[in-house]
C-alpha cells in the first residue's frame, strides 16, 4: 500500500529575464521588487485550488512547506496554507513538510499552531519539522551553528508540550520557558504524526529511527535516495526493528502526459526552472559554517555530488532527480521504485517550477485516475467516512 | 628566525603556541584568516620582544571546546594561558579577530594589561558603512577583500587543495561564526565600554580595507581615550601581512616610547 501525498512549493515562476546570468541566486540576495503582490494574489489561489483538487482526485494527502524569501517556495508559513487547506477540504491529511522548528525564536508558537491546525482539520494533520535550509539563516539571522541544538531541544519542547499536562517547565540552552501549557491541545493522540524531511545527514537520520518518525528524502538523485533509505533500515535494524513502508518516503518531482514524448516536451523545461533556477544555491548560502558537523561534510565532499543546479535535462533523468512519461512508463518505474525501496509514502508535486495551472492540473488529473489506482488494495472504492463529522459549523 | 611550536592544556583547552624571541612578552592574536602561520611581523617583533602566538581555539591547531561560543570565553581562555605561562603583564597585538579579543580583554582586564595594539580589530560597528559579509560571499571573493595587492593572498592559501584543507576552513568559519554571526562582527557593549580602556593604544588600519573600511578606526580612535590611529596606504585589511615591515616598526616604536 503507497500513500500519496500531492505537495506543493508554491513557486515564484516570474524571475528576470536576465536572471540567468545576472543573479547568484533564487534565494538570500535575489531582490524582492521581483514579487508583484498582484500576481501574487492569484498565483496563491490557483495553488490552494490545485491542492483542493488534489483531495477530489483521491489524494492521500496534501503537502505544504515552509521556505524563506526565496522564488523557489512562496510559503514563508506552511501553518496558514493548511489553515486554508483545513477549512476547504475534508478528508485528505495536511502534511506540512514541515515547519522549520530550529530557526523559530519560540518553538512553542509552532506547537500551538499545530494544535490548533489538528484540532480544526479533525485531526488531519503531520507535523514535519525540518532545521531550514542554510540560505534561510542568512535571510533570518539565526546562527547556523546552533542549528542542530536547537533543533533538537525545539523538538522536545513541542512533543513534551504536545504530551504532558501543563503547566510544565523548560529549561533549555536555546528556549526556555517557566510555564508551558499549551491551550488548545492536538486532537490526535498521543500528538500528530511528526515527519522527517530531510537531505540526509547521519545525526537526522539516526534521530529519525531512534523516534520511528518517517523519513522522507527530497529532490535528490535515485543513488543518494537509495543509500539514505539503505541507511535508515540499517539503523532501524540496529535499533532492534524493522523498518515498516510507512516510515519510508521519497519526493519525486513528477509529470504525466498522454505518452511518454508528449510528457518529456511538456515537462522539460519547468523541471529545468526547478533545479536550474529553483535551486540555483552558491555553496556559500547552502551549507553556511556549522550547518553540517565535520563528519557531514566530509561525507557530502566524499560523495563528489554535483550540485543539481549544474545538471543538464538529460542527467536529471538518468540519474532519477525527476519522474515523467505515459501513465503506463510511470506506473512501472513507480513499481520498481516501490519494490527497490520499500517505501510507503510517495511524495510527488504536480506543478513543477513555472509550469502554468492547466498543464499541472492535466499531470494530477492523469496520475490520480491512470497510476495511483495501481498502488490501491483491490477493491471497489468506497467513499470513506472523514472527519467531517467532527465538524461543527461547516456549510 | 626559528620559533618553537609547543601544545599547552589551557584549562583544559589543548592550544598551540608558536613563540620565539626575548624580552618582554608580547601576545600575538591572529585574524580570523592565517592561524597556525607564523609569518615576517612575527620574525620582526621576536628581534625585540618574546612573542606569544597562540591558535585561538577553535582555529589551526587548538581544538575548540563545546562552550566556546562568545568572544568573552576567548578573553578567559587568554587569561587562563598568561597565567599558565607565569605572565603577570603583557602587551597585545591583535588584527581583526584577535584584534577584537585583545579589545575585550583590555576592557576586561586592565590590571594585565601593558600596551594594546590593534590592527583592523572587529567588534564595533560604525552606523552607515558597510562591512564585507564573510559568511555570504565565497572564499574566492572573500581572498579579494583581505589584501590591497592580491597577490599577498598566497601567504595565507595552501598551495594545495584537498578534503582536509576544505575541512580546516569550515571547522574555521564555524568557529568565527559562533562568535559572530549575529551580531556580525561586533559586540553593543564593547563599543559602550571601550572608553574605559586606560592603556596606551595603537590602532594601525589600512587605507585600501574593503573588509573593515577605515571608518572604523576613526570611530575607535574617539572611543579609546588614550588611542592614536595610523592609517596606512596602500594596505588592505591584514595589516601585519600586507605591510609587515612598517607595521612591525610602528609597534616596536609605540613600544619601546
Amino acid at each position: 500500500m503507497l500513500e500519496f501525498y500531492y505537495f506543493h512549493l508554491m513557486p515564484w515562476p516570474h524571475l528576470p529575464a536576465d536572471f540567468d546570468r545576472a543573479y547568484a541566486s533564487s534565494w538570500v540576495t535575489l531582490p524582492n521588487r521581483f514579487y508583484d503582490p498582484k500576481r501574487g494574489h492569484r498565483l496563491y489561489n490557483e495553488y490552494l485550488d490545485e491542492l483542493e483538487e488534489a483531495e477530489k482526485l483521491g489524494f492521500d494527502g496534501l503537502g505544504v512547506n515552509e521556505h524563506h524569501q526565496s522564488a523557489y517556495g512562496t510559503m514563508p508559513s506552511p501553518n496558514l496554507m493548511a489553515a486554508a487547506l483545513a477549512r476547504r477540504t475534508t478528508r485528505s491529511k495536511i502534511a506540512i513538510l514541515g515547519n522549520a522548528i530550529a530557526l523559530r525564536e519560540h518553538p512553542l508558537r509552532v506547537a500551538e499552531e499545530i494544535a490548533m491546525l489538528d484540532v480544526l482539520s479533525g485531526g488531519r494533520i503531520i507535523s514535519g519539522f525540518v532545521r531550514g535550509i542554510g540560505c534561510e539563516y542568512l535571510s533570518l539571522g539565526v546562527n547556523p551553528t546552533a542549528s542542530r541544538e536547537r533543533f533538537y531541544e525545539a523538538h522536545d519542547l513541542i512533543v513534551r508540550s504536545w504530551t504532558h499536562e501543563g503547566p510544565f517547565c523548560f529549561e533549555g540552552k536555546h528556549y526556555r520557558v517557566r510555564y508551558a501549557n499549551i491551550w488548545p491541545r492536538p486532537l490526535q493522540r498521543p500528538h500528530p504524526p511528526i515527519w522527517l524531511p530531510s537531505q540526509g545527514s547521519p545525526e537526522t537520520i539516526q534521530f529519525a529511527v531512534r523516534h520511528r518518525y518517517p523519513f522522507v528524502t527530497v529532490f535528490t538523485s535515485y543513488a543518494h535516495t537509495k543509500r539514505l533509505l539503505e541507511e535508515y533500515k540499517a539503523e532501524a535494524e540496529r535499533a532492534g526493528y524493522r523498518a515498516p513502508p510507512e516510515q519510508l518516503g521519497l519526493a519525486l518531482p513528477t509529470y504525466v502526459a498522454e505518452t511518454d514524448a508528449r510528457a518529456r516536451r511538456e515537462s522539460k523545461d519547468h523541471f529545468l526552472w526547478l533545479f536550474r533556477r529553483g535551486l540555483k544555491i552558491p555553496p556559500q548560502f547552502l551549507v553556511p559554517p556549522g550547518y553540517l558537523s565535520e563528519e557531514s561534510l566530509l561525507r557530502f565532499l566524499a560523495a563528489e555530488l554535483r550540485p543539481p543546479s549544474e545538471l543538464s535535462f538529460e542527467e536529471l533523468e538518468r540519474e532519477g532527480y525527476i519522474l515523467f512519461g505515459s501513465p503506463n512508463t510511470v506506473r512501472d518505474r513507480l513499481t520498481e521504485i516501490v519494490k527497490d525501496l520499500g517505501i510507503g509514502l510517495f511524495i510527488g508535486g504536480a506543478r513543477i517550477g513555472d509550469m502554468p495551472h492547466e498543464k499541472a492540473r492535466k499531470s494530477t488529473a492523469l496520475f490520480a485516475r491512470e497510476v495511483m489506482p495501481h498502488f490501491r488494495p483491490k477493491r471497489p472504492v468506497a467513499a470513506k467516512a472523514g472527519p467531517r463529522e467532527n465538524r461543527k459549523g461547516s456549510a | 628566525m626559528a620559533h618553537r611550536s609547543d601544545f599547552l592544556r589551557v584549562r583544559g583547552v589543548r592550544t598551540h603556541i608558536m613563540q620565539s624571541g626575548r624580552g618582554r612578552p608580547l601576545l600575538v592574536l591572529h585574524p580570523e584568516f592565517g592561524a597556525d602561520l607564523w609569518s615576517p611581523y612575527h620574525d620582526q617583533l621576536a628581534s625585540r620582544f618574546r612573542v606569544i602566538a597562540p591558535d585561538h581555539p577553535g582555529f589551526g591547531k587548538s581544538e575548540r571546546p563545546e562552550w566556546l561560543d562568545e568572544i568573552d570565553d576567548l578573553v578567559f581562555h587568554y587569561l587562563d594561558l598568561l597565567d599558565l605561562l607565569e605572565i603577570e603583564r603583557v602587551s597585545v597585538v591583535g588584527t581583526s579577530l584577535g584584534g577584537w579579543i585583545a579589545a575585550a580583554f583590555a576592557v576586561a582586564h586592565p590590571e594585565r594589561l601593558d600596551r594594546l595594539i590593534l590592527a583592523a580589530p572587529a567588534g564595533i560597528k560604525v552606523d552607515g558603512i558597510e562591512r564585507y559579509d564573510v559568511f555570504a560571499n565565497s572564499i574566492e571573493e572573500t581572498l579579494q577583500h583581505l589584501f590591497c595587492d592580491e597577490t599577498r593572498v598566497a601567504q595565507i592559501v595552501p598551495a594545495e587543495y584537498g578534503p582536509d584543507v576544505v575541512v580546516r576552513a569550515y571547522r574555521e568559519f564555524t568557529t568565527l561564526a559562533r562568535l559572530a554571526w549575529n551580531p556580525y562582527l561586533y559586540d553593543r557593549k564593547l563599543q559602550q565600554r571601550l572608553p574605559r580602556v586606560n592603556a596606551p593604544t595603537l590602532i594601525v588600519w589600512g587605507q585600501n580595507d574593503t573588509f573593515l573600511p577605515p571608518e572604523h578606526g576613526e570611530a575607535l580612535a574617539a572611543l579609546l581615550p588614550y588611542g592614536t590611529l595610523k592609517v596606512l596606504p596602500e594596505c588592505g585589511h591584514l595589516v601585519p601581512l600586507e605591510q609587515s615591515a612598517t607595521f612591525s616598526r610602528l609597534v616596536i616604536d609605540f613600544l619601546s616610547a
